[in-house]
């Protein structure tokens, strides 16, 4: 299997006070196409901070992320955020979904700003596969909370990215919603061949994983 | 400090971003609110001591008082400070003008004549004179020295024989370089030297006065005083001068507050709605805490004390600012106003020295005062929304409210394909409300601005000048009715021996440059229906076609008014005269020199015509039709047309060839009326636009509040935009695309409505002459500047707040919550 992902010598300060936190420290770590890695760590671990370098929303202050053979943080920032609507799919904790759009819009949108044709039926093909087609016009406000994230799932995986990160993706969900859309994430991971990597303090949903990687302090302790 | 206080205070720093904003408004317009009544009574002040300078200070005089009366006007309760002033003969010196006159000691005051050296004759031997009178008659003397000086006395209705008798000098008066170039003086004999020349019965007295009263009299009232005391006393209204320049300087013109008032309620309403729109825009934010604050038992009326209180924090630092950037503008503004319009104007270059001087006062602390008020109730008035909405906030909603909550609540259909300019759309739909807010706020400053521009643009120069003069040059006879000193100048006396003489046209028409000399006549006329007498104006055959063309109600043909039975009136007749229509047979006096009769003269239509055509004589006939009325000379003026738009030696020729004619002649020229018109108007559209530049600083404090707001309420949304991948480019064209549709609002509304309205304006301005006005000209040039300064704004704000959200990382801004 081809590796996708890689994390080369990342490093990752911040000053909170008088102290410095290592949130990410010297970190390497490599994740191979179509597979599903969870990220599992304590709270204050720095496996968010991992997750946002991973995703291109921060800049380390040093070390490198390889996805698809390319540097991300050799990229400009207009750069970086086409190659993250390109190649990165994101779902958050809390859906993080644009409220004045409606579930069909929010989940174009990343191909809408790429500019690219939409492929009605294939978006069609998602939202009918997590069971939104019939709310497609709804907006996010009429959702339920696990609706919500379906739809930011099928935001995720509209887009055919290289790579989907996770950040604690059923955080605000209850627990029979939570393995609803768990099974559901990784239905469709297998189904549409893609990678996902997830961030979970949850064993049980970690267990789901075929990898996991444990952090601490910043570092990774064990990859398995 | 109150907790009501407290809690304002800190609400002030919490909110900064919208408080700056809405101080920078209140800095604006409390500026203007200080400037506009400070540089007005500044003019006024300004006028005041510049007339003090150039005018004599009495308020009226009565002529041909005799001693009787003289003293019995005196101790009127209504009269204050009075001097009497005889005119005893003159010193005849050829070329020369000297006036031999008593003046007592307060008559020289209110003259605001001094003696430089000695004191006022007493004894009938004693004179006071000038340098200047002295060189005439070729002699010098010092005070004390004798000299005999040559007189003739007004006796029996003119001037009696010369005399000569020995004077001592008393004391020396001023001559200015004006009376040396005149050749005008003026020497002071004593009562006793009148008494001994003129016969008793024969002295007439000048009673000048002043009227008893406080400086905040009007001039109307001060007029309406000094002809009822000439009622009381049976003193003719032709005996009676009033100094107006003295009394519209010095007392306040009753059209004047009214005019300020006005402007300072354009700028309340400017700054009241703008401060409205800010502060409402914002108001989500404040709900929340409002909500609380009333949760733990705050009442409403504290809610509303904390929202007015808020701005009036804001207002302790923003209105110190504007005042004192008002102090320092004044100064600046006036005299750029009297630089402006000084060229060959001596009352304001007098002013433009004085203000350098500091010579009258620029600063009032009343005005201070008055500012700070209008502020304060500018500020309550604009907040009485926002207020009662804090009031009635419900405590359990508003902390339930979170940003967004409210909106988008109904599904709609999804648009299948997606481009930024959706993304602006939607957003901008999603508060409609406050978008139009922001708009018509915009608007409405825009809508004033291009009305004023339309008025402005209007007021061409060129136009202007076309409009007050018919050729190049215009040699006009001064006639003047009812000046016993002058029957000369009565137009009866003036047509029996006119100096606008065949011959003067040939002389004129001889000249290089010459091509065409028009001759308009005049006729006067009385009739019952007229409440004063009036000219009939005959127009020359090559104006037949303006005179055709000119008639708006009824219809005749030039060759109709040859006849000299048929009239067109001009429409301004009719403000006068109501009453008057089109077929009234109206039974005229004609005076034709010392000679009249009547004649039935129909009117037979009404016209609308420039001020250079009817020159305020509104009977307008064919020029055969209104020679045919007299035998005499009616030649009015002469209407000079010159290959050359202007030409100095062509106007020295026509001046030189009319002052050895009569001193009745008056030339002017389009060159002049232009220059005079182009100082004025730039000065008005240098004063105005200001006006209205910073008025829409005051309007764009808007666009940037709700461009911010709008930002900062989405901080959240577009970090989740730009996470998915929303480049800044796209974020920055998005932003552009939000600002495109207020300008585009904004100028929809200023120049769709502004023009709409601007045209009615045009048309009451024309109909009330202001600037001379006579075509539409539509105000591109304003168009075009406030579009392109909206854009501009626009871009560089969106530019500005497109690069301000990169400060902020993308993790902070999607972690981000109201």
């Amino acid at each position: 299997m081809s590796i996708i992902l890689e994390v080369k010598d990342l490093v990752k300060h911040y000053k909170m006070g008088s102290e410095t936190v290592k949130a990410v420290d010297h970190t390497n770590l490599s994740v191979e196409r179509g597979k599903f890695t969870a990220i599992v760590g304590r709270s204050g671990s720095g496996k968010s901070t991992l997750l946002h370098l991973l995703g291109g929303l921060d800049r380390p202050d040093s070390g490198k992320v390889i996805i698809e053979d390319k540097d991300i943080y050799s990229l400009g920032n207009d750069m970086l955020a086409k190659f993250r609507r390109k190649k990165i799919g994101f779902i958050f904790q809390d859906f993080n979904l644009i409220p004045s759009l409606t579930v069909w819009e929010n989940v174009v949108l990343p191909m809408g700003l790429d500019g690219r044709k939409i492929n009605e039926k294939e978006v069609l093909d998602i939202l009918n596969h997590i069971d939104l087609a019939q709310k497609k016009d709804a907006m996010p406000n009429t959702l339920s909370g696990g609706q919500k994230q379906r739809t930011a799932i099928a935001r995720a995986l509209a887009s055919k990215p290289a790579i989907i990160l996770a950040d604690e993706p059923t955080g605000n969900l209850d627990s029979q919603t939570e393995l609803e859309v768990m099974a559901l994430l990784k239905n469709c991971v297998k189904e549409f061949g893609q990678t996902l990597v997830m961030i979970t303090h949850d064993e049980t949903v970690a267990q789901m994983a075929d990898e996991i990687i444990l952090i601490e302090d910043g570092k990774v302790v064990n990859h398995s | 400090m109150k907790m009501v206080t407290q809690i304002a205070f800190a609400n002030m720093k919490y909110h900064k971003s919208r408080n700056i904003l809405i101080g920078i408004a209140m800095i604006l317009t409390t500026l203007l609110l200080f400037l506009v009544p400070s540089v007005g009574m500044g003019i006024i002040n300004g006028q005041f001591a510049v007339v003090n300078e150039l005018y004599p200070t009495w308020h009226a005089l009565y002529r041909s008082v005799d001693q009787d009366t003289a003293d019995r006007l005196a101790v009127h309760r209504e009269i204050g400070r009075y001097g009497l002033r005889s005119d005893a003969g003159v010193v005849p010196v050829a070329g020369a003008n000297i006036s031999m006159m008593y003046l007592d000691h307060d008559g020289l005051f209110l003259y605001k004549m001094d003696l430089t050296e000695g004191t006022l004759p007493q004894k009938e031997n004693e004179i006071a004179v000038s340098k200047g009178i002295l060189d005439e008659l070729g002699i010098s003397g010092e005070i004390g020295s004798t000299v005999k000086i040559p007189y003739q006395v007004y006796r029996d209705g003119g001037l009696d024989f010369t005399q000569e008798k020995q004077f001592v000098i008393t004391g020396f008066l001023p001559d200015t370089e004006a009376s040396i170039e005149a050749r005008q003086y003026v020497a002071i004999v004593s009562k006793e030297f009148l008494f001994q020349e003129v016969p008793k019965d024969q002295i007439a007295y000048r009673f000048l006065f002043q009227i008893d009263g406080n400086e905040s009299s009007t001039t109307d009232q001060i007029e309406e005083n000094i002809k009822l005391i000439a009622s009381q006393f049976d003193i003719p209204e032709n005996d009676t001068n009033i100094n107006t320049e003295y009394l519209a300087a010095n007392y306040v013109d009753p059209a004047f507050v009214p005019g300020i008032a006005g402007i300072m309620l354009v700028i309340v309403i400017a700054g009241m709605i703008t401060i409205y729109s800010i502060y409402y825009i914002t108001m989500n934010d404040s709900i929340k805490e409002y909500g609380k604050l009333k949760a733990i038992g705050t009442t409403k009326r504290q809610l509303r004390q904390i929202v007015l209180r808020e701005s009036y924090c804001v207002a302790l630092f923003a209105v110190p600012i504007g005042l004192l950037l008002g102090t320092v503008l004044v100064k600046a503004v006036m005299r750029l106003m009297a630089e402006y319009t000084s060229d060959g104007n001596i009352m304001m270059e007098t002013m433009r020295v004085m203000i350098d001087n500091n010579e009258f006062a620029m600063y009032h602390g009343w005005i201070y005062l008055l500012t700070v008020a209008i502020v304060l109730v500018t500020i309550c008035l604009s907040l009485l929304r926002p207020m009662r909405i804090a009031a009635k906030v419900s405590e359990i909603e508003a902390i339930r409210y979170q940003e967004g909550t409210k909106k988008s609540r109904k599904n709609r259909k999804s648009r299948q394909q997606f481009s930024v300019p959706f993304l602006a759309r939607i957003n901008l739909a999603g508060s409609k409300r406050k978008n139009i807010i922001t708009i018509c706020s915009m608007g409405i400053t825009g809508t004033f601005l291009m009305v004023v521009a339309t008025v402005l643009s209007c007021a061409n120069p060129v136009e202007s000048a076309n409009s007050s003069i018919l050729g190049q040059y215009r040699v006009m006879v001064e006639s003047e009715a009812g000046n016993k000193e002058h029957p000369e100048r009565e137009w009866s006396e003036i047509v029996k021996n006119n100096p606008l003489s065949d011959d003067l046209k040939d002389r004129i028409l001889a000249i290089d440059g010459v091509d065409k000399v028009e001759c308009f006549t005049a006729v006067t006329v009385d009739a019952d229906e007229l409440l004063w007498s009036e000219q009939i104006r005959g127009i020359p055959e090559s104006y037949a076609k303006e005179l055709e063309d000119g008639i708006i109600e009824g219809s005749v043909t030039y060759e109709e008014l040859k006849s000299g039975d048929k009239a067109v009136i001009d429409k301004n007749l009719l403000y006068w005269h109501p009453g008057l229509s089109i077929g009234d047979k109206l039974m005229m006096t004609i005076q034709d020199g010392d000679n009249s009769y009547q004649k039935e003269i129909e009117i037979a239509a009404i016209g609308d015509y420039r001020h250079g055509f009817t020159v305020y004589e509104y009977f307008l006939m064919a020029k055969a039709g209104a020679d045919s009325l007299i035998t005499n000379n009616g030649s009015r003026e002469f209407e000079i047309y010159a290959d050359k738009q202007y030409d100095e030696t062509v106007e020295q020729e026509i001046s030189s060839v009319i002052s050895g004619t009569s001193d009745l002649l008056n030339l002017s020229s389009w060159q002049n009326e232009y220059e005079t018109w182009k100082s004025a108007l730039s000065m008005t559209n240098a004063a105005c636009y200001s006006f209205l530049a910073i008025l829409g600083a005051i309007s764009i404090m808007n666009l940037i509040n709700t461009m911010v707001h709008s930002l900062h309420a989405r901080r959240k949304e577009i970090g989740m935009m730009q996470a998915v991948g929303m480049t800044n480019r796209q974020l920055i064209q998005m932003l552009q695309l939000e600002g495109l549709c207020y300008t585009l609002g904004t100028l929809i509304i200023s120049v769709g409505l502004g023009s709409i309205l601007g045209y009615p304006v045009y048309l009451w301005a024309k109909g009330n002459g202001m600037f001379n006005i006579s075509q539409y000209h539509y105000p591109v040039a304003a168009a075009v500047l406030v579009t392109v300064i909206m854009v501009l704004v626009q871009m560089i704000l969106a530019f500005a707040l497109g690069s301000s959200v990169k400060k902020e990382s993308l993790i902070e801004r999607i972690r981000f919550s109201e």
